[in-house]
């Protein structure tokens, strides 16, 4: 089957005043439908920058370097990046809709839910009025949201978490085949957060769209993903399938990651963080890009950059000692 | 308003109603509109009165520089004017106050016989037509091109129209005013200002004819033109910011990545949330509206209220100026309050609800 979104070599630079920032560098991966493709990182690692990328929401300073963003629909194929005026206009959303990490401030302060709603349909010539409120309530009931309460509210009525559910059945209404989802339960508290992660598992339970998941957290990653890319200073350093990112990770960044953890059961000092921080993104250094924080380092990985390379079936890692890395890591934590 | 709550179960029966309209929203708030207009007409009332000289001395200074001799000069003036200035003040301020309350408002000093109220009257048209209309070119201009500023930030017709705003905003209105008569007036002789004099050319009726209209816009255009050039700045560059801060805002980008058209993001995203903040200003310069400018309205013998104020207050005329600053207290008054209520209506997170919420 062909993959709903496929990047292929994708680069994004920022024009700072101190330089070019290279926050995505040759990124290459697929989603197929009904599949959820989880992209972590620490900040800054670039995960969000992906995201916009492939919407061209990008800020005027960023600029697409290299790459495509092949989007598939049925024989429909088409290049996300280099879409214009009415064609991408009815890509986003109908095709591809994002849901952003500040949920509080996403929707318009001076228009009801069912405007917001309204808007959307009326853009992409979908159903209006009762036809469209109907469908918005069996989407609004699906996030777990009461309809009675929601449709004619302001957003402010709403509580952070609320909010963030009308965004995603508003995400869902135009039915499209790709949705990404960037931190969406960042700025919200647990239990909140607990009830978004309940609701999206539904959701990919009951339809059958292809989903980014982008996050920091590795835990609601490892919940919902199937496939994990580790994202690190603008690049992926591995991607697996989520039993093997947390039962067999490669990559010493994974493996740090993961021990950064802390488990229910584990004892406190099982948990150690990654010394260091994550490089410049306007003076990257020479070499593997974690090599100053890699306690594996060795003179190659100083100087030549290490390609993301399989070494099994769905199972690609980028670095030098990825045949070690896994028995030095343990070793180095005790 | 917990505290009303609790008050309220232990009051009688019979005084609920009572506490009903003390915590009436409107009610309260036309209270303290009625104490600030009584506050201000006090405070007018002396501080007229503490400026330097009388109208009887003002007068006598006028006539014997026309040369009459002093003993002639005050005769002339005491009975030119029959007011009696040795009263006690406060015996004048009860006198006013009282004769206010029954809706008059005295008689001019210097126009003898004839009524505040309708002195005001006849000139309150001119200035309300003309700063009224020059508010709502300005205020339509001034969204629309900061708006432009903000969407082209950066550009070199955002620094154009930057720069050209802040000159604008820091001239004064004056100055403006003089400048234009030189260079429309005077060296390019564009507009000839001799005939633009007053508020209507002679012999022209205030009826409903094109000659009327082309008339009165002859006579207005020059005072229109300063009024505009002197506060389109300010417009432009709060409009200018507002715009930049809410294309900043997430719910923008959300609305492009929703895929909306640009025109419909334009109008209900940005430029509805980026004009909310102007409308309470707005609605606080339509109280501005009945005072127009002294200086403008002479420098273009505008015979407005502003031009009243000015003759009045050269000739200490007090029931005058008492008059003509009611009126501009009242209009300011009560155009923040409807202010406030605009805002709340027209912003569903400051909806205000009566009662004490």
């Amino acid at each position: 089957m062909q993959p709903t979104l496929s990047v292929q070599n994708l680069s994004i630079e920022y024009q700072a005043r101190r330089g070019r920032v290279q926050a995505i560098r040759n990124v290459s991966f697929e989603v197929h439908r009904g599949e959820a493709l989880a992209l972590i990182g620490e900040s800054g690692s670039g995960k969000t920058t992906l995201g916009l990328g492939i919407v061209q929401l990008l800020p005027s300073t960023a600029k697409i370097t290299q790459g495509k963003a092949l989007y598939r629909r049925d024989t429909l194929t088409l290049d996300a990046l280099t879409l214009q005026g009415k064609a991408l206009r009815e890509f986003r959303w109908k095709e591809c809709a994002m849901v952003f990490q500040s949920a509080l401030n996403a929707l318009n302060p001076v228009l009801r839910i069912a405007d917001q709603f309204g808007d959307t349909a009326k853009a992409h010539g979908y159903l209006q009025g009762r036809a469209l409120q109907e469908r918005a309530e069996q989407l609004l009931r699906m996030v777990r949201l009461d309809p009675e309460r929601v449709w004619k509210s302001f957003p402010h009525e709403l509580s952070g978490g609320m909010r963030q559910r009308v965004l995603i059945a508003l995400g869902l209404l135009l039915e499209p085949q790709l949705l990404i989802l960037d931190e969406p339960t960042t700025a919200l508290d647990i239990l909140t957060q607990r009830n978004i992660m309940d609701v999206l598992k539904e959701l990919r339970a009951k339809l059958d769209f292809a989903l980014i998941f982008i996050s920091h957290d590795l835990s609601l990653a490892a919940e919902l993903a199937d496939r994990v890319a580790t994202v690190y200073a603008g690049k992926i350093v591995e991607i697996a399938d989520v039993a093997t990112t947390f039962q067999d990770p490669h990559h010493p960044y994974t493996i740090g990651l993961i021990n950064a953890v802390p488990t229910l059961r584990g004892a406190k000092e099982d948990l150690t963080s990654i010394p260091g921080s994550p490089p410049d993104l306007i003076e990257l250094p020479p070499g593997c890009k974690f090599h100053p924080r890699c306690p594996l380092a060795d003179y190659r990985c100083r100087e030549q950059e290490p390609e993301l390379e399989p070494i099994k079936p769905g199972h690609a890692v980028a670095c030098w000692q990825w045949r070690s890395a896994r028995a030095a890591m343990e070793k180095f934590r005790s | 308003m917990a505290v009303t709550a609790t008050v309220s179960t232990t009051t009688p029966r019979s005084f609920i109603w009572l506490e009903k309209i003390a915590n009436n929203f409107l009610l309260r708030r036309l209270v303290k509109a009625f104490f600030t207009i009584w506050i201000v007409t006090t405070l007018t009332f002396f501080i007229v009165r503490a400026m330097p000289g009388n109208a009887v001395d003002i007068l006598i200074q006028d006539l014997t520089a026309a040369g009459m001799s002093a003993d002639d000069a005050r005769n002339q003036a005491a009975s030119l004017l029959s007011i009696n200035l040795n009263q006690p003040a406060h015996e004048q301020y009860l006198e006013y106050l009282a004769n206010m309350v029954r809706g008059d408002f005295g008689k001019s000093y210097k126009s003898r016989g004839l009524k505040v109220a309708d002195m005001i009257a006849a000139v309150l048209p001119w200035t309300l037509f003309s700063v009224g209309l020059s508010l709502l070119i300005t205020f339509l201009l001034g969204v629309g091109l900061g708006a432009l500023m903000a969407y082209k930030r950066d550009t070199w017709i955002d620094h154009l129209l930057s720069n050209l705003a802040a000159t604008l905003d820091a001239v004064s209105p004056y100055l403006i005013g003089l400048l234009a008569i030189l260079t429309l007036s005077v060296t390019w002789k564009i507009v000839p200002i001799q005939e633009t004099r007053g508020a209507l050319s002679p012999g022209i009726q205030p009826e409903f004819s094109l000659e009327f209209f082309a008339d009165v816009f002859m006579h207005v255009k020059m005072l229109l033109l300063v009024y505009v050039l002197s506060s389109v700045g300010s417009w432009m560059l709060r409009m200018k910011s507002n715009t930049v801060s809410v294309l900043g805002e997430d719910y923008v980008t959300v609305a492009k990545a929703r895929g909306l058209p640009d025109t419909r993001i334009l109008t209900a995203y940005v430029g509805r949330n980026a004009t909310l903040p102007l409308f309470t200003l707005l609605a606080i310069s339509i109280g501005y509206v009945v005072g127009g400018s002294i200086l403008l309205e002479r420098l273009f013998t505008y015979r407005g209220v502003g031009f009243l104020l000015g003759d009045a207050i050269a000739s200490r005329d007090y029931p005058v100026m008492q008059g003509v600053f009611l009126i501009m207290t009242v209009a300011v008054v009560f155009a923040n309050l409807l202010a406030d209520y605009l805002y709340g209506w027209l912003d569903p997170r400051i909806r205000i609800s009566g009662g004490g919420q």
